[in-house]
């Protein structure tokens, strides 16, 4: 919409500058927030997630009304809504649109629905978060009904491309409850006309070529672990032979020969151990033919708590980690090698893309309940991956229900729900609500009751704020000091990378 | 702002006027992780007491970073309340549902003398 001027007539003729100057000369503040990068450099950043990188001393005179129409960032703050000339600026419409699209995440709601299908497990790994060493399948192993009734939930989902991961323990010691959940899932797919994608977790230890044969016919992806070279793997990953290494990687090269390189990817956990070695690890997964890699810290939930020697670190021993290994990866991209990190992938998508990413634990609202649900291997359902982690430790708060005996309405809209939506939004959140890089960061609210003792958390000792809001900036910097840094982070969000 | 060291503590005074309530007490919301933070008003001012967690303050950065955190803070302060409404219009219209089409409220007149509202349909 353009200004209209009384004395000019409304026609469709080129205007001089005068017809679109306003009756004053100052200009009116759109909502933003600031941090200052550097000693040198500030970033300001609107609700859209517009941003520019300016010198110090910038934001005060934005702020206090001192740039004029001649100044050269003057179009800029124009240009990317962080001031108007009108109180109410003409392009609110577009505003509002691009900050809908940062938020069609929420259009479809739940689109991940973890199936615990086993809490037993093979392996014996210091950091897990649940698994139990057993052959009772009675206990530990979902039933048939259980599925049944989960894959029904499912199916109640508004999203018309929902995701079925089976989880574990270890998800193939229940292989023949997959196959089961498979084809019970693809009928009722069809019935209730909904896209299904599958992804098996997996050691790969039990991986064979039945199991290939049937990922293959049924397009099912599978996700599993490389913590880096066996030194470090096999140290964290323990199991009988101490060949957990040597299995993972057989059963990568043959899923990758059976399925295809893109239906296998590898999750790397970091422990204390693999602090000191971030070059070797970026370096393992390139070698065993990855050009992707998700330097991810140890959720500190189940199990991994009990043994803080192996796996507790701070958030700034976490960064020194994170910033040596993106530096390898980025090595590797300015010899001509596409090789990508996966967090930094997922925050530059947000930073350099009016779009969201579909990352349940970088969001706001927070992933929980919105894109992601639980449903553990006793018929227990939880808000998220994390919380069933907590409810191995005797710590049901994020218990929602039962598939037995709750039905889908009383689970994603009932009283559970709703209280932990209060802590879901960083726009609310202390802290949070200040904060610029809120449009590129989430909300944790199992994070901060497993690590703080309740939903809110207290950013000033958060490891969740401390870690995203240094590498958030961090990028920023690096963005900005090395252009040649920028281009290869753009070739990481290009589609289908 | 005044800056003084009391013992073990620090003592803050700062100018209600200049800086109000939400200022100083998100400014020193993030002091929270090294401090006791405590924060009273007396008439014109705030009176911030913070107490060191652990031994190690270096008072000379630490006078610094309060006064630079304060006018930080005093200039978020002004563009939340400024943008308060425009804030809240967008996110309302964000998620409202639209009409497909609006109507354009002017005329529309051209230069060659075309007009499409005299097209006979």
């Amino acid at each position: 919409m353009i200004a209209t001027h009384p004395s000019i007539k409304t026609n469709r003729k080129f205007k001089d500058q005068q017809y679109y100057k306003t009756d004053t000369d100052t200009y009116f503040l759109l909502p933003f927030r600031f941090h200052r990068l550097n000693e040198k450099r500030e970033i300001i950043v609107n609700d859209c997630g517009d941003f520019l990188v300016v010198d110090r001393g910038m934001v005060e005179k934005i702020i206090s009304k001192q740039i004029q129409p001649g100044d050269e960032i003057y179009p800029d703050l124009l240009a990317n809504f962080f001031i108007s000339e009108q109180p109410v600026p003409p392009l609110l419409n577009i505003m509002a649109t691009k900050y809908r699209t940062k938020k069609s995440f929420l259009d479809h709601f739940t689109s991940l629905h973890i199936f615990v299908m086993s809490l037993r497990c093979e392996h014996t790994c210091h950091y897990c978060q649940v698994s139990r060493v057993s052959d009772n399948r009675t206990a530990y192993d979902m039933k048939r009904d259980h599925i049944d009734k989960g894959i029904g939930m499912m199916m109640r989902s508004p999203n018309p491309h929902v995701t079925m991961e089976f989880q574990g323990g270890e998800a193939l010691l229940a292989f023949d409850n997959i196959k089961y959940a498979v084809e019970k899932a693809k009928e009722e797919a069809i019935k209730h006309d909904k896209q299904i994608s599958f992804v098996i977790c997996s050691n790969l230890a039990l991986i064979n070529e039945e199991i290939l044969s049937y990922c293959k016919e049924n397009d099912i992806l599978l996700s599993t672990s490389i913590d880096g070279p066996a030194f470090i793997h096999n140290k964290n990953r323990h199991r009988l032979g101490n060949n957990s290494y040597e299995l993972a990687v057989a059963g990568i090269r043959a899923a990758k020969q059976a399925l295809g390189e893109d239906k296998v990817s590898a999750l790397l956990t970091t422990s204390t151990l693999s602090l000191d070695y971030p070059q070797e690890i970026v370096d393992e997964y390139y070698k065993l033919g990855f050009r992707n890699i998700f330097l991810r810290p140890i959720s500190p939930y189940g199990f991994a708590a009990r043994n803080k020697e192996r796996n507790f670190y701070s958030a700034g021993e976490f960064l020194e980690f994170y910033k040596k290994a993106l530096h390898h990866v980025i090595a590797y991209n300015r010899i001509g090698e596409f090789y990508r990190e996966d967090y930094t992938t997922i925050i530059l998508k947000k930073i350099l893309t009016p779009f969201p990413v579909g990352y349940v634990d970088l969001q706001s609202p927070a992933g929980m309940i919105n894109n992601v649900i639980v449903f553990n291997y006793d018929g227990d359902i939880y808000a998220s991956d994390e919380a069933r982690m907590l409810a191995e430790m005797k710590d049901h708060t994020f218990r929602l229900g039962s598939l037995d005996t709750h039905s889908y309405e009383e689970i994603f809209y009932g009283e559970k729900a709703r209280t932990f939506s209060d802590a879901w939004l960083n726009e609310s959140l202390p802290g949070c609500a200040d904060c610029a890089f809120q449009p590129f960061c989430g909300a944790d609210p199992v994070f901060n009751y497993a690590t703080q003792g309740d939903i809110y958390g207290h950013r000033p000792t958060s490891d969740f704020c401390h870690r995203n809001m240094e590498i958030i900036r961090y990028l920023f910097e690096l963005m900005d000091n090395d252009k040649e840094v920028e281009r290869i982070f753009r070739t990481w969000i290009k589609p289908n990378c | 702002m005044k800056f003084s060291i009391k013992g073990p503590k620090i003592e803050v005074i700062v100018d209600a006027a200049i800086y109000n309530e939400d200022v100083v007490f998100k400014c020193f919301y993030w002091y929270s992780r090294d401090f006791i933070v405590d924060i009273t008003k007396n008439k014109n001012e705030f009176m911030i007491i913070l107490e060191p967690k652990t031994a190690g303050c270096d008072e000379l950065l630490l006078k610094e970073r309060v006064a630079k955190d304060l006018i930080d803070f005093r200039l978020r302060d002004t563009v939340s309340k400024e943008t308060k409404t425009i804030r809240e219009l967008i996110i309302a219209k964000a998620f409202a549902y639209y009409e497909d089409e609006t109507i354009p409220e002017r005329e529309i007149s051209d230069p060659v003398g075309f007009n499409p509202q005299n097209i006979s349909r």
